[in-house]
């Protein structure tokens, strides 16, 4: 029962607006810095591109799709309208002239500090403003998610939350406090010096409070996505959900143990002791645990549905799934990608290993397969599965959409495959252009050009998605009945209360997060003499 | 669902949890906070407490015997982003007067012919940067030396106020349509050349970096070579002279005429 | 009621390989965890041992990162120190001489940015972060050139800063230290 469509549809279009205009950035990119390009131009550009694609890929799409996925899970799973409508609406501007406000200093290169900051470097107020306006609009959703589950458990006091819900207000308590650090090191660190009432900054203090956001923000993203394979695959490929529980112990382990793991971003960082390091270094560990579970528990899941559709035999079974449909076509190349991304994270996180790939094109080709690879197909899988239910129209153009899916994961493979090996070789990321003709980078021309053609196929990918949701808009009015969840194989009669709601799981990660950060972070507040002289970028503009 | 109690230790849901993660993060705290640091030799760690408090990250400043001292004078200026960007109408003043000596080689509006250095517009903190260098001998100049020798702080800082206040003139050879070598758009980054604009302000600003446009050839010349040889050091940290002895004399010759051309 | 039992079977088999599954995870994690722990004892390879500030606006003006202090130094137990900062857009020194075969100790620091540093072709990988020192135990097993690019974004010109490092052989690392207390490779 979608009643507020309107509200819903705005936030998938604005994000799917955003992720496009990135996604051009990006190609442009792949393109600009790569052997194909000769590179005689003004870098600054690049950096101010690489801002804008970090900033709206990073903070404005994901943030926007999981807000609307969220107030769609709300209505359908609850059974019954949106508590808080026009709070949401309020949020959804906010993110817009957010996005905008934010926007409008970077394209005039006032701000070309890339979307993590980078203090002492220090741009534009604006852009900061812009950013905060973006957290706090998704603040808003942070408060109605645990709102309309309150109001539901209060009306249901003898059901068990509908597992979707439980999940979706796992992602909002889950974004709602790692979205703390860097609204701190925004708000009492670089907002003062941007706006002139203060002139230092302690560099090394600003990496720790962005390190608490940085690392959680992916299981953020992630969330949607998790969201889909759990609640959306099992019942679109006519099967139903391993377990129940299970699922709910992998968001529970999410909330917990994603926020005090973000120090493994600072391995090589001077600022912050060796022994939080290793603690971090620790959690990082744990936190493959929520991922190995939700593999196992979807594999078993699809196996269930190929059974029930008469597949047979130990592997024969996957023969018999029906691969004709876009979702289950998109879980599978989505837990593909998200294998290697996993793999290749177990690597970052060990010291030892991360030395030799540390801010280099590895780690760029290791976050792009995670998000936009693992993550992001889902979010073209929700929408298509989604997009029915909100236009009232019929999505048919399933070869295309088979089509759209394949080329973005051909895409992501070509681009983030060479990106990993380059990066092995010790080429460092972030730079506008190399000069592929000097002996000790030419072996790495050839990969890099690899992945610009990769970034090729994912634009395309992009335009064919949008052409897929466009053609939807204009196809003719159908009734796609309520919009509905996975059922689990057996559906527990009762559920403890741990598992029904969050209190517990909020006080571990709050005290995780003390026990891990506490420290580093106060002994630098203290520590007055490392306020080291800001350097304002574009001022000179 | 609600006559189970959460936070109670005869929840099994809360028992394992709680006991769990305050297991790992005590082992975790143990073993990162004292048995790892004790098993790096390299630390020379004199107990328990030194292990802690150097896995924790308790700073102290860094001291490392004694340095070698430089056999020549380096610059003494501290330099940092927002120096000297807000002008001052009485600095501004003042530096109108002081500067009518400078009018001989720098031009009454700060512009001359004389190959040296057109002042007019400069950022301050450039300014400011080498009257002081000139005074206390890092930076070295017949003709320029004896001038700021007398001046105090105060003259300094406002010969350079009045001279950012000066608005730029373009020189005779002013041509904006010259197309910029590769040097100065992009550098050459296997030999650490960044484009001259990422510091010079045309892209960005580098506290401390001239704005080149409108200098004489035989002046940017001059001085590039000058830094590339050694003979001009009070660059803080060798910032040009690392850029400078990486160009060619043709570059050298390309920029200079370059930005001769430029407003 | 046959249905039930059934039921009730089939779940009990469905809980029992979700059991087995979890702690087949949980070992997988825990083997991982002791392997980045067992190395860190075993080989001694640990992040930085200690937290060191130095403050950037002043680095010229006095301390161990004056210009006429950077480069290798030969110490007194036969290690070598090198000494080096990053700034926009250079390492000084820009190119880095080190002998083979030597443990050396590894001192650097960011005069402005924040900027990072890691050497093409070894492990050698670090942050330069404004106000602390980084230090890291390294030692060169081949003769040879590597290149040294910043690898962390710190301004415009961030794609133009590279440095270089020489390995040499320890003979002629130590001839050399004879005429001069710091050596550099800038020619």
């Amino acid at each position: 029962m979608l009643t507020n469509k309107r509200l819903i549809l705005s936030h998938f279009w604005l994000a799917f607006i955003v992720f496009g205009a990135a996604l051009v950035l990006g190609a442009w990119q792949m393109f600009e810095r790569s052997p194909l390009n000769a590179w005689h131009f003004n870098p600054e550009f690049y950096y101010r591109s690489v801002t804008a694609h970090g900033s709206a890929m990073g903070y404005v799409f994901p943030t926007l799709i999981a807000m609307g996925f969220g107030y769609a899970i709300t209505e359908a799973s609850l059974e019954k309208p949106l508590v808080g409508r026009r709070w949401a609406w309020a949020g959804f501007f906010l993110v817009a002239v957010g996005a905008v406000v934010a926007m409008i200093p970077v394209s005039l290169g006032l701000a070309s500090v890339l979307y993590t900051f980078y203090p002492p470097m220090v741009g534009n107020p604006f852009y900061y403003i812009g950013v905060v306006m973006v957290v706090v609009g998704s603040w808003i959703w942070v408060a109605l998610m645990p709102i309309n589950m309150a109001v539901w458990k209060r009306e249901n006091p003898d059901k068990p939350v509908p597992l979707a819900m439980f999940a979706n207000v796992a992602g909002s308590y889950l974004w709602g406090w790692t979205a703390v650090g860097a609204a701190l090191e925004i708000i009492f660190q670089i907002l003062p010096v941007a706006l002139g009432l203060k002139s230092t900054i302690d560099a090394g203090l600003a990496r720790v409070f962005f390190s608490w956001t940085l690392h959680a923000i992916v299981y953020f993203w992630l969330i949607p996505t998790y969201i889909a394979y759990y609640t959306i695959l099992p019942r679109a490929i006519g099967g139903r959900l391993y377990s129940d529980a299970m699922a709910r112990i992998s968001f529970i382990l999410f909330v917990v143990v994603a926020m005090p793991i973000g120090v493994h971003h600072l391995f090589a960082d001077p600022q912050v002791g060796a022994g939080f390091k290793f603690m971090h270094s620790v959690f990082t560990g744990l936190v493959a645990l929520p991922t190995l579970l939700t593999v196992f528990t979807i594999c078993a899941s699809a196996e269930i549905a190929s059974r029930l559709r008469g597949g047979r035999g130990a592997f024969g079974w996957v023969r018999a799934l029906p691969w004709q449909n876009p979702i289950l076509l998109a879980t599978a190349l989505s837990l593909v990608m998200l294998g290697f991304g996993g793999a290749g994270g177990l690597i970052n996180m060990s010291y030892q290993l991360d030395a030799s790939v540390h801010n280099t094109q590895w780690i760029t080709g290791h976050f792009h397969l995670i998000f936009g690879g693992a993550i992001v197909i889902m979010y073209f899988a929700i929408a298509y599965d989604l997009w029915p239910h909100l236009t009232g129209r019929a999505l048919e153009s399933f070869g295309l959409m088979r089509t759209q899916l394949w080329l973005w994961f051909t895409g992501m493979i070509v681009t983030t495959f060479p990106w990993h090996y380059v990066g092995i070789l010790g080429m460092p990321r972030r730079m506008a252009f190399y000069d592929y003709a000097n002996p000790a980078i030419s072996p790495q021309a050839f990969s890099v050009s690899m992945s610009a053609v990769g970034g090729l196929m994912l634009l395309t990918s992009g335009v064919l998605f949008l052409i897929v949701l466009i053609r939807g808009q204009r196809a003719p009015a159908s009734e796609a009945g309520a919009y509905r969840f996975s059922v689990p194989l057996h559906m527990p009669a009762r559920i403890p209360v741990a598992l029904n709601s969050f209190g517990l799981w909020l006080a571990l990660m709050i005290g995780l997060t003390v026990v891990n950060y506490g420290y580093p972070i106060a002994q630098l507040m203290v520590l007055n003499e490392t306020n080291v002289p800001a350097v304002y970028v574009g001022a000179s503009r | 669902m609600s006559e189970q109690k959460l936070f109670s230790v005869r929840n099994p849901w809360f028992r394992f949890s709680v006991g769990v993660t305050a297991a790992i993060a005590v082992l975790a705290a143990l073993t990162g906070l004292i048995w790892l640091p004790l098993a790096q030799p390299d630390l020379k760690l004199s107990g328990i407490w030194d292990a802690i408090c150097s896995a924790a990250g308790v700073p102290r400043a860094s001291s490392q015997g004694n340095p070698i001292q430089p056999d020549f004078k380096t610059s003494n200026v501290v330099m940092t982003s927002e120096m000297l960007t807000r002008s001052n109408q009485v600095s501004i003043g003042r530096g109108a007067t002081l500067a009518q000596r400078c009018a001989i080689c720098h031009g009454p509006q700060g512009v001359s012919d004389a190959n040296s250095p057109n002042l007019a517009g400069q950022f301050a903190a450039v300014t400011y940067k080498e009257l002081n260098d000139f005074k206390t001998g890092a930076r070295v100049n017949v003709v320029m030396s004896p001038f700021p020798a007398n001046m105090s702080n105060q003259d300094m800082l406002d010969v350079a106020a009045y001279y950012a206040y000066l608005p730029r003139v373009p020189s005779n050879q002013l041509d904006v349509k010259l197309a910029p070598p590769p040097i100065v758009v992009t550098g050459a980054p296997m030999r650490n050349v960044p484009p001259c604009g990422s510091c010079h302000g045309d892209i960005d600003n580098k506290a401390g970096s001239p704005w080149l446009g409108g200098q004489s050839a035989v002046y940017i010349k001059a001085q590039l070579h000058a830094f590339a040889s050694g003979t001009r050091r009070n660059d803080i940290s060798q910032q040009m002279r690392n850029i400078a002895r990486q160009m060619t004399a043709e570059e050298i010759d390309q920029v200079a005429r370059y930005y001769e051309a430029q407003p | 009621m046959a249905v039930e039992t059934d039921h009730g079977i089939g779940e009990a088999v469905a809980a029992r390989i979700e059991r087995r599954w979890a702690t087949l995870s949980i070992v997988i994690v825990g083997v991982l965890v002791g392997m980045a722990t067992f190395i860190g004892i075993h080989q001694a390879t640990m992040p930085q041992g200690r937290v060191e500030t130095a403050d950037p606006g002043t680095l010229h003006l006095s301390g161990e990162f004056i210009e006429s202090n950077l480069g290798s130094a030969v110490e007194a137990d036969g290690s070598v120190t090198v000494r080096a900062i990053g700034q926009q857009y250079s390492f000084t020194p820009q190119c880095v001489v080190v002998p083979l075969e030597t443990p050396i100790n590894f001192r650097a620091t960011s005069a402005d940015v924040v900027h990072g540093l890691l050497i093409e072709g070894t492990n050698i990988n670090t942050m330069l972060v404004p106000g602390y020192v980084s230090v890291l135990p390294i030692r060169f097993k081949a003769l040879g050139e590597h290149v040294m690019p910043c690898q962390e974004f710190c301004g415009i010109g961030h794609q133009g800063m590279w440095g270089k490092v020489k390995v040499v052989d320890k003979t002629e690392f130590l001839n050399r230290t004879a005429a001069k207390r710091r050596l550099t490779c800038v020619d």
